[in-house]
């Protein structure tokens, strides 16, 4: 969750991650409780929402790829996923995966907490969707089930 | 994948106290869960459920390197191919609902020192991973994963 002094894409001053897992280079993900998240693929929403979740502030991209110096954060979030096409059935044996997706539309509201810093997007009705997407797959050991 | 693995002395949240850590569970939210996932899932799936996942999942082989360094990610755009979407899940070895999103907008910022206020731009590229995944431990197991 990144915050940018300026358009998106310059002068980024916050980047707000769980860091990069140290053994398997998991790449930002975490575990949530099982309640945090909604999805009905037929009728095309789905939610994600946490409360004060433990994050680090990398502060920029490059150093959060680098896995860098960091301040512990935390953030807020509640963002719904609304389908904005038919479903769509994707196997890509490139990548190895494959399922049934559907092209979404988000609004997110948020906030984020850091050493003496704080942050309130606007209303979720503000959000500008570039992109989503919500679906059921299976990759890797379950790619050929 | 060759990723830089040194960290310079801060602890990953993982690793510190989850004192902090709370989840929004309302009676609404988690009825909806057992509704939609639950019902959706394999008994294999709603026999491991635990809440909270325990162990972690391992990552997607591929990814892409944004300034020449490699991770285990492919953002929502560009489009890469050869199919209409990127792989959305950050995770391998898995069965189940995803989602993945990227979004911009805009907020105020209070420094909490001064007091003073400004505007930010914000860019969110979140997602989520949720249903039947082998672990770290080569083990299935059910989880719910955020991508932040």
């Amino acid at each position: 969750m990144d915050l940018f002094n300026g358009a998106v894409g310059t002068n980024q001053v916050h980047d707000f991650n769980p860091g990069i897992r140290d053994n398997t280079h998991l790449f930002w993900t975490q575990p949530i409780a099982g309640d945090a998240v909604t999805f009905n693929l037929e009728h095309g929403t789905a939610s994600l929402a946490a409360d004060d979740l433990d994050e680090e502030d990398y502060h920029n991209l490059h150093n959060a790829l680098l896995d860098g110096p960091s301040d512990p954060a935390s953030v807020t979030f509640d963002m719904r996923w609304d389908a904005i096409a038919d479903p769509m059935n994707v196997t890509d044996s490139v990548h190895r995966f494959t399922g049934r997706f559907r092209l979404a539309s988000v609004r997110i509201e948020w906030s984020a907490d850091a050493p003496g810093f704080h942050f309130v997007s606007d209303p979720a009705s503000t959000t500008h969707n570039v992109r989503s997407v919500i679906g059921r797959e299976r990759n890797g050991v379950f790619f050929d089930d | 994948m060759d990723l830089n693995r040194s960290h310079l002395g801060h602890a990953h949240f993982w690793m510190r106290p989850i004192t902090r850590r709370t989840f929004l569970g309302s009676a609404a939210l988690a009825g909806g869960v057992a509704a939609t996932a639950g019902a959706s899932l394999p008994q294999l799936a709603r026999a491991d459920f635990d809440g909270t996942a325990t162990v972690f999942p391992e990552p997607i082989p591929g990814g892409v390197a944004p300034f020449g360094i490699p991770i285990h990610h492919f953002p929502p755009v560009p489009v890469l191919g050869p199919g209409p979407i990127n792989e959305p899940s950050q995770i391998t070895d898995f069965n189940g609902m995803v989602g993945v999103c990227r979004v911009t907008g805009a907020g105020t910022a209070t420094d909490e020192t001064t007091g003073a206020t400004s505007r930010l731009n914000f860019q969110v590229d979140n997602g989520f991973m949720d249903g039947l995944y082998v672990g770290e431990d080569g083990r299935t197991h059910h989880g719910t994963f955020a991508f932040i």
